[in-house]
């Protein structure tokens, strides 16, 4: 009986060789997003940059580079994660909660790199943010709550209210709302929640904050940021100042945005991936944060809902729009 | 196609031919269009998920979101059949009832498994790769719904359903009574789906609140995929057509994954898969005019 | 046997378009009768046959069946009591499913159906012997879908399957009607076979006057849904059908002067 399956699987993998592509390469890479969005693909280019500055680029002919998007849907995930593995790439690079955990159930085996995963340690894509001794390590987009709440507090030292509206079946924005409701008591505020679970409810969620917060806070919560816009014009017309996670949003309305630079934490994660390639163990590699934090204003929307600019926020920003 | 990638299309196709299965029996046995499915596939995985990671045995787990499933199409059916909701209507509302159900039994949106027993790592590989167990077990599983979906349907409870379906006014002549019918016939479809989303979520790393969306499509296109290979209506082989036609659909998908080399980006994905089905429809008809 | 007490059926109450069809109806069949039942259209023949079998709530009044109450119950509770064959052949009978699984459903008309199998070899035998009766080369065809059959043929099957079992009383709601008439004289022949040999107490509705005088033990002329006429062993009277014209016009010139004040 053995025999035959010995003889069967040595066909099998004789055919899919034969199947697989022509030219082999030395090294690759393969990048797979969840879903197609500008904080996700700021990070995807951002690992192309990492590793081009190290010389894995098109013109190396000893590397290859391959990108799938799940297109949002779990069933593709779960068979980009199988491809991925059947092509035998050094690093497979995973960005999104959903994609990275399809990638890690698939292989135990080729070093994964995580990214834009807020809690990778409850996604159990690694058991602790240490040096995991496994084959995975990444760069979460966890934000530092401390640092959002002392945003608001800067901007705003009277507001006693938050309001927050966040997508309640995407599992980064549940983090943080968690976070938020134990910091913010801390704080001498409260947290006033309302849930969006598709984009077109944005709008209505914001609707059912006014009158009772003094200020709107996101997240980088996937559906408000498709939405923004219906978020911007509540504000406005209610005049309740809309903090923001994402610098992209105070471009569109936002008063202020202490974000993490989604493109930056996209080299972050570039670098771990060379790293690899050059040899080292994902396994010696703890999880790495977002470092760099920036800091957008935008004078016209504080104008529109009512909000003084504090001097010593102008000075710090590194964008203030007008 | 690297092997991995025929062995993950087989795998998640196997799966879905569990959803393939569900839907047949709705709507084509019972001719009840039910939309309950985009519901009770994550049910089946929120429930699986949510008991492992509290600590129970993966199969008694596994065995709840059946049960679990079966009680998701039972209320579908009694909103129809009590409360003379309209079919199409009744299978969106409890779906839609289930998009919060879920989230509150899985306590957040997503439930991982990666380090948590499954059904699949209860078996150690003896002597079989990761690649093929799961196809493996998966297959046994599909054989045995089909073959116990056969026999059900072959049953007197089984042959009373099909006249349900099939014309309910001489099924109730005949001493059937149709309502209590198409309650059993609807638990029973959603047990099935459900039994698919827990072996996906065990299969996959996790359960997550966003996997049922787009359930209901695959679920026709394998139906009707399967319809057009085969030329028999007869039961024995339209329920081995439709698991074919769940196992083909994910290799479209596969195969699309692959047309990177014919410079097709990611983004075309969708595009090309509804390509590759469309082909796989039209070719079988063509063959037919042809012949007849 | 069957008792029909104070029948009230109105469609549309309260509105313009409100419909008396059944207005105190009451029969009595006793066991084994043959009743063939006429009238003119919006008599209330097909309506009474829909009360019997539950197809349609009574308003008032009762059915009885050997004595057991029917009112209340819902159609398919009823099957077990209540045979029936349609007047459309496609309605009595199941187009996708074979001609031993249309045979296997109506066998288990009235009884609990279980997870056993539903076309079980003993009963296979059954079915072989009574469509040999038919004389129509069926029984060598019993895994063949229903829906390859002509409507005579299916028709014929309803029949078979109406009898199969014994039931308290048969309903044939013009089950000849859509038939030719060669098929139809094929078809009223096996009913009166099939009636015979197992004694069925049976209500015909049929729109022909003349196989109304032909057959059965007794005829009911229905008028605006109440019995008008009802005349027993009419082929031993040797009423033809101008008789019949006769006593109906005279019904219906009573019933005229009846509600004289209502417009007709």
């Amino acid at each position: 009986m053995s025999k035959n399956n010995c003889q069967w699987r040595n066909w099998l993998l004789g055919a899919s060789l034969a199947l697989a592509s022509a030219a082999t390469f030395a090294q690759s890479v393969a990048v797979v997003s969840f879903v197609e969005h500008p904080a996700l693909d700021a990070m995807r280019d951002g690992v192309a940059e990492a590793l081009a500055e190290a010389g894995y680029d098109q013109n190396n002919k000893d590397f290859s580079w391959q990108f799938q998007s799940a297109q949002g849907n779990n069933a593709v995930a779960a068979q980009i994660a199988r491809k991925f593995v059947g092509d035998k790439p050094d690093v497979i690079v995973a960005i999104a909660t959903p994609a990275a955990q399809a990638v890690v159930a698939a292989t135990r085996r080729i070093p994964v790199v995580y990214g834009a995963v807020t809690d990778p340690v409850g996604a159990q894509l690694v058991p602790s943010l240490q040096a995991s001794d496994t084959n995975v390590t990444g760069v979460s987009d966890a934000l530092p709550i401390d640092d959002q709440i002392a945003l608001i507090q800067q901007l705003l030292p009277q507001a006693k209210r938050i309001g927050v509206v966040y997508n309640p079946g995407e599992a980064n924005s549940v983090a943080v709302l968690e976070q938020l409701r134990d910091k913010l008591p801390e704080a001498g505020m409260s947290l006033v929640e309302a849930s969006a679970p598709r984009t077109l409810d944005v709008g209505a969620a914001a609707r059912s904050l006014i009158g009772r917060v003094d200020a709107i806070y996101t997240s980088t919560d996937n559906n408000v940021v498709s939405a923004y816009e219906a978020l911007v014009k509540e504000g406005n017309e209610a005049d309740i100042p809309l903090i923001a996670a994402d610098v992209d949003s105070v471009k569109r309305g936002a008063v202020a945005a202490l974000g993490q630079k989604y493109h930056e934490m996209g080299k972050q994660a570039g670098r771990m991936a060379v790293r690899i390639l050059k040899g080292e163990s994902p396994g010696d590699m703890p999880s790495e944060g977002g470092t760099e934090l920036e800091l957008y204003l935008n004078e016209n929307a504080a104008r529109e809902q009512g909000v003084t600019l504090p001097q010593a926020l102008l000075d710090q920003a590194a964008v203030v729009l007008r | 196609m690297s092997a991995y990638a025929f062995w993950g299309a087989i795998e998640v196709g196997l799966v879905f031919s569990l959803v393939a299965l569900a839907v047949y029996l709705s709507f084509r046995v019972l001719r009840f269009p039910d939309l309950t499915v985009d519901g009770s596939f994550p049910l089946g995985a929120a429930v699986c998920a949510t008991l492992i990671s509290m600590g129970w045995d993966p199969f008694a787990a596994t065995a709840m979101a059946f049960l679990a499933g079966a009680l998701a199409g039972a209320l579908t059916g009694w909103l129809n059949v009590g409360l003379r909701i309209m079919d199409l209507l009744a299978g969106i509302l409890v779906m839609i009832a289930l998009y919060s159900i879920n989230l509150r039994i899985m306590g957040r949106p997503n439930v991982p498994l990666i380090m948590e027993p499954t059904v699949f790592n209860a078996f150690q590989s003896e002597g079989l790769d990761d690649m093929l167990l799961r196809p493996a077990i998966l297959l046994v599983v599909v054989i045995a719904a089909k073959l116990l979906l056969d026999a059900f349907l072959r049953s007197q409870m089984g042959l009373a359903m099909r006249a349900t379906g099939a014309n309910p006014r001489m099924a109730r002549a005949q001493g059937v009574p149709t309502g209590g019918v198409v309650v059993i016939g609807l638990a029973l479809s959603n047990a099935l789906c459900a039994l698919g989303g827990a072996l996906f979520a065990q299969s996959q790393g996790g359960a997550d609140i966003s996997m049922g969306i787009g359930t209901i499509v695959i679920g026709l296109a394998a139906v009707i995929v399967g319809e057009s290979l085969f030329h028999s209506r007869r039961l024995v082989w339209m329920t081995l057509a439709v698991i074919i036609g769940a196992v083909l659909y994910r290799f479209f998908v596969a195969l699309a994954l692959n047309a990177d080399m014919i410079g097709l980006e990611a983004q075309d994905l969708n595009l090309i898969t509804a390509v590759l089905v469309t082909i796989a429809l039209v070719v079988p008809m063509l063959r037919r005019r042809r012949r007849s | 046997m069957l008792t029909l007490k104070d029948l009230r059926v109105v469609f549309n109450a309260g509105t313009p378009i409100q419909n008396v069809a059944l207005d105190g109806l009451a029969l009595h069949v006793p066991a084994g009768q043959f009743v063939t039942v006429i009238g003119s259209n919006g008599a209330g023949k097909s309506t009474l046959l829909n009360a019997i079998s539950g197809e349609v709530t009574l308003d008032e009044g009762s059915i009885q069946i050997d004595g057991m109450e029917m009112a209340g119950l819902s159609a398919w509770r009823r099957a077990g009591h209540v045979a029936r064959v349609f007047q459309d052949p496609l309605a009595g009978t199941c187009e996708d499913l074979s001609i031993e699984e249309n045979l296997a459903l109506a066998d288990a008309r009235g009884q609990r159906r279980g997870l056993g199998r539903a076309v079980r070899r003993e009963r296979r035998e059954e079915y072989r012997e009574q469509l040999r009766l038919l004389d129509l080369g069926l029984e060598d065809r019993l895994e063949d879908p229903i829906g390859l059959l002509s409507g005579g043929q299916r028709q014929s099957v309803s029949l078979l399957m109406a009898a199969l079992r014994p039931s308290r009383i048969l309903l044939l709601d013009e089950h000849t009607a859509a038939l030719d008439p060669r098929t139809a004289d094929y078809v009223l022949a096996l009913t009166r076979k099939l009636v015979k040999d197992k004694g069925l107490t049976t209500l015909m509705v049929t729109h022909s006057m003349r196989q109304a005088l032909e057959i059965g033990d007794r005829l009911v002329m229905l008028h605006r849904g109440k019995v008008a006429l009802d005349v027993a062993e009419p082929a031993n009277k040797g009423l033809g059908v101008p008789d019949l014209l006769e006593m109906f016009q005279r019904v219906r010139a009573e019933a005229i002067s009846d509600d004289a004040l209502l417009l007709d």
